[in-house]
């Protein structure tokens, strides 16, 4: 089974000309006359008490505008989407290697690090909880008020212990997860602005610019209508730009000195202030009777916070509500908590917790295949939801088949590529497959605001508006594609306005996997009045009857008509005096399950995956020799958009797999940049990728077509670690991958006698 | 292209007593600069320039967002010395394309090669560097020859197919 996604359209995406001629402004390309550079102090200690803070000598090196601290900010002193407990500067403490401590402005990059060298900070150090057991320990010294759990979740169905009684065989296993990297190529970064009456312009990437806007405002004492958000282009973000992160030092330096500052990390002050991917330490206890029925699953999932809240309580819900994933388990205790640490901050990350559990999950179901001696598809199918069943946790869900679909797609593909070959006898190969289901929208008990608008603008162009933000995941070509086939317009009848707080209606997050599906939402609840207002426009204009015209490229045609326009859009904005604008707001669809957990979602997405892989005997090495997705969301919007998403996807869960740790020593991260941080390269990836999309929806589905930004992320890792044992009998518990692991096992086993024979 | 004299945010006080004149061809356009001696060529094209399509995202040479050719020989500019470069000929992405988008750039366009964009004008330059020096690239070369640089966005996905797309246009 190939790929089944063409560019039908042949439509090159909006931002595609700027961006491969390098013409593209990224918000920390701008410059503006007079600007500064911003600098920040990070702390030195991952856990100490500051006993003092001197700026005084910092203040004198030339060059040096505005050096602050906590004492400069003039109302709330913290952030965080969640809970606001993360300190824009410390003040008597410090709880992980990233806090801040002071910010300097100065002329010259240069300037600021000297002042920053010469800001004097007395420092206590203080024990340093480096792991969630550690801080849960009784006599553990308090991180937060409240103590060392940031967060808890669980959801309970029937009774497990008694179930367990019931099973032939009962797997029970512990999964260790890692801290990763986004590594977005563009480091966090932006321009701040000050205008004359107070108010800032803030030029710095971020997945929801209004909420960066509330953040700010609650930081700075000003009024958010005095905020202005350029949140897009990024260069990337994977959730790792979502909550704040150097906007409050920009503004409160653009504010102290009255000039644009500019503050662009470096890649080293990135990794140690910016967010990772939760580490998780995942058990699993999962029983089956004879005949391969599930019938009990209790899961404990340990998460580490690091010392702030950020998304993490979401993020850890949504891993609770995940963790019996597309199957129907009638019995099920899932417990998780989110314990906060020294270590660097755990924070949203594409995927969002679902990675991790559905490892654990997916290696459940292969060790009970393997147990009960049976295909490992077979057990899926076996206790696979059906269209109508209610999901994962309880909560009735939009009707899809899309676990079954996806299956099915992956077992079709289980006899191809199957070769073994014995030229290299140290090569020993491997397949592996998984599926995982992965939850849209922010979920049950979430203010989750949709809304977009339409409106003719001055100049003729059809403007089409949305709160979205382009990381880089091509919404600009979804917004382009669904507005030209919802409105019949032309490419060059539309203008695309986003990522800018003065301009734009709320839309919500660009997170989430929700942006592509809300646009489609927005275009179906605006295209009809929009269409009408136009209508009745030209119909008073021209004296025509509305109910002949219809939108069609270059303006309103009559219909039957092919000799052009009836009235140009240029020409109706220019004669009509009334405003033609729509705007809508909606709520993203939520489970009518009053009691559903909370973040429980609605609509869903399945991806099924089956990777090839190689083990090296010599060197303990995984690559990865083919990927193939199976992708069940709905319609594609934008074909490479689409599989641009699931192969990147993809790959960023095989370097989390075989590659990648952001580990950390003493609370301080022992990999700072990508010279020891791997991320994969060419080399890395596969020649031979496929995606295929199954664009049915249920029959009556009225929710469009669902995001992908995150979809292609779940299934590959269990599929790899799944392919690893195919190809060694290796069961895989821990990531990344250990050659080290893999080697050993090999030389117990036998299977590299050269080894043997040495000894 | 000129020099924006009122944006120098690298250059330091301590520099000004030290400066060189560099003088080299930036995409095909001789040009003299006072700058430190050290100060590295990306942060000159970025800063003195305006050249921000030549990116910085790890400073160490390890990513290739700053990968430019520098005569002819692709380099990655922020491990570059302005003195390493002093009378040679620079191609950035923005001399890439003069009257049309080089072949390269349209078929990164057409195959989905880039995402969010930012490692691209640096994959490009790597991608237009190999095949100058080989036309027809076996698999390994395009390993070899792309492998200092990372896109975090694509899985490389879109950026393989732009690459046999430029090799099957041309009937190699």
């Amino acid at each position: 089974m190939k790929g089944n996604i063409q560019e039908k359209e042949k439509r090159i995406r909006p931002d595609g000309v700027e961006k491969v001629t390098g013409k593209i402004k990224y918000l920390t390309d701008l410059s503006f006359p007079n600007m500064l550079v911003g600098k920040v102090l990070r702390s030195e200690y991952p856990h100490a008490k500051i006993l003092s803070i001197n700026t005084e000598k910092a203040k004198q090196i030339p060059g040096v505008h505005a050096v602050i601290t906590h004492e400069d900010i003039p109302a709330m002193n913290g952030f965080g989407l969640v809970t606001p407990d993360q300190p824009v500067f410390c003040v008597d403490r410090v709880r992980y290697i990233g806090d801040a401590i002071a910010a300097v402005a100065a002329e010259s990059l240069e300037s600021a690090e000297e002042a920053l060298r010469c800001i004097e900070v007395k420092y206590e150090p203080l024990e340093v909880l480096d792991s969630p057991e550690k801080a849960l320990h009784p006599d553990a010294i308090k991180l937060h008020p409240q103590g060392n759990i940031c967060h808890k979740a669980s959801y309970k169905k029937g009774n497990v212990e008694e179930a367990f009684k019931q099973c032939t065989y009962i797997i029970e296993e512990t999964y260790e997860l890692p801290r990763q990297m986004h590594g977005f190529i563009e480091t966090e970064g932006g321009v701040f602005v000050p205008d004359e009456d107070g108010g800032i312009t803030v030029f710095a990437g971020t997945q929801h610019g209004f909420k960066d806007r509330f953040q700010l405002s609650r930081i700075l004492g000003i009024p958010e209508t005095k905020i202005r958000v350029i949140s897009s282009p990024m260069g990337g973000s994977f959730g790792g730009k979502d909550e704040l992160n150097i906007q409050p030092y920009g503004s409160l330096l653009a504010l102290k000195t009255g000039r644009p500052v500019k503050i662009h990390n470096t890649r080293v002050e990135s990794v140690r202030a910016g967010i990772k991917r939760h580490p998780m330490k995942i058990t699993m206890k999962t029983g089956v009777d004879a005949n391969g029925k599930l019938l009990a699953h209790k899961v404990n999932i340990v998460a580490d916070k690091g010392a702030y809240t950020t998304l993490g309580p979401a993020v850890l819900d949504f891993a609770v509500e995940h963790a019996a994933g597309p199957y129907m388990i009638p019995n099920i205790d899932t417990e998780g908590v989110l314990v906060f640490t020294n270590n660097g901050m755990s924070g949203e990350f594409r995927g969002f917790g679902g990675n991790q559990v559905t490892f654990a999950l997916e290696g459940q179901l292969d060790r009970l295949a393997e147990r009960l001696q049976m295909d490992p598809i077979e057990l899926r199918r076996k206790n696979l939801r059906k269209e109508t069943d209610l999901g994962p946790v309880g909560q009735m869900i939009a009707p899809t088949d899309g676990a079954s679909l996806v299956l099915e797609g992956v077992s079709k593909l289980m006899n191809t590529n199957r070769k073994q070959q014995d030229e290299q006898p140290w090569i020993f190969k491997g397949t592996g497959i998984a599926i995982g289901m992965h939850g849209g929208g922010l979920g049950k008990g979430r203010i989750d605001h949709a809304g977009g608008r339409l409106s003719l603008a001055k100049d003729g162009k059809i403007e089409i508006s949305f709160g979205f933000e382009e990381c880089g995941q091509g919404l600009v070509a979804v917004i382009e594609n669904l507005t030209i086939s919802e409105l019949g317009c032309g490419k060059d009848d539309i203008r695309i306005v986003i990522s800018d707080t003065d301009r734009v209606p709320i839309s919500g997050s660009s997170t989430a996997s929700r942006s592509t599906n809300m646009v489609w939402q927005s275009l179906k609840r605006l295209k009809e009045p929009f269409m009408k207002m136009l209508y009745e426009e030209a119909a008073e204009l021209l004296k025509l009857p509305e109910d002949e015209m219809t939108l069609g490229v270059g303006g309103i045609w009559l219909k039957g008509r092919s000799d052009g326009p009836c009235i140009t859009y240029e020409e109706m904005a220019r004669k009509s005096e009334n405003e033609l604008s729509y705007t809508t707001n909606f709520h993203f669809p939520i489970t009518p399950t009053p009691d559903a957990i909370p973040g429980a979602h609605f609509l869903y997405t399945f991806g099924g995956i089956k990777v090839d892989v190689e083990v090296n005997g010599l060197t303990g090495k995984v690559i990865v020799t083919s990927i193939d997705h199976v992708i069940s969301a709905g319609p594609v919007v934008s074909p490479n958009g689409y599989v641009g998403q699931i192969e990147g996807g993809g790959v960023m869960s095989l370097g989390y797999t075989l590659l990648e740790e952001a580990k950390m020593i003493d609370g301080k991260y022992a990999s700072e940049n990508f010279d020891t941080y791997l991320m994969p390269n060419i080399v890395d990836v596969p020649f031979d990728t496929n995606v295929y999309a199954i664009e049915e929806l249920a029959e009556g589905d009225e929710y469009g077509p669902r995001g992908v930004g995150e979809i292609g992320t779940i299934a590959i890792i269990p599929a790899i670690a799944k392919a690893v044992h195919d190809a060694t009998g290796l069961w895989i518990n821990k990531l990344p991958i250990s050659p080290e692991e893999l080697l050993n096992h090999m030389e117990q086993k036998g299977m590299i006698p050269w080894v043997l024979n040495k000894m | 292209m000129g020099i924006k004299q009122d944006v120098k945010l690298e250059m330091s006080a301590l520099h000004y007593e030290n400066l060189m004149t560099l003088s080299v061809r930036i995409n095909d356009e001789k040009v003299e600069v006072k700058v430190p001696p050290t100060l590295s060529l990306a942060v000159i094209l970025r800063n003195y320039f305006q050249l921000t399509g030549t990116k910085i995202a790890c400073g160490i040479g390890r990513c290739g967002a700053c990968s430019i050719l520098l005569d002819d020989e692709l380099v990655n500019a922020c491990l570059v010395m302005a003195y390493q470069a002093n009378g040679k000929s620079i191609t950035t992405i923005e001399g890439l394309s003069k009257l049309s988008l080089d072949e390269v750039q349209e078929a990164f366009l057409k195959q989905g090669g880039y995402q969010c964009g930012y490692c691209t004008p640096g994959m490009i330059m790597a991608v237009k560097a190999m095949f100058d020096r080989n036309p027809h690239p076996q698999e390994s070369d395009i390993e070899e020859a792309l492998a200092g640089n990372l896109c975090r966005c694509t899985g490389y996905g879109g950026i393989l197919r732009a690459v046999k797309y430029v090799m099957n246009q041309k009937h190699y």
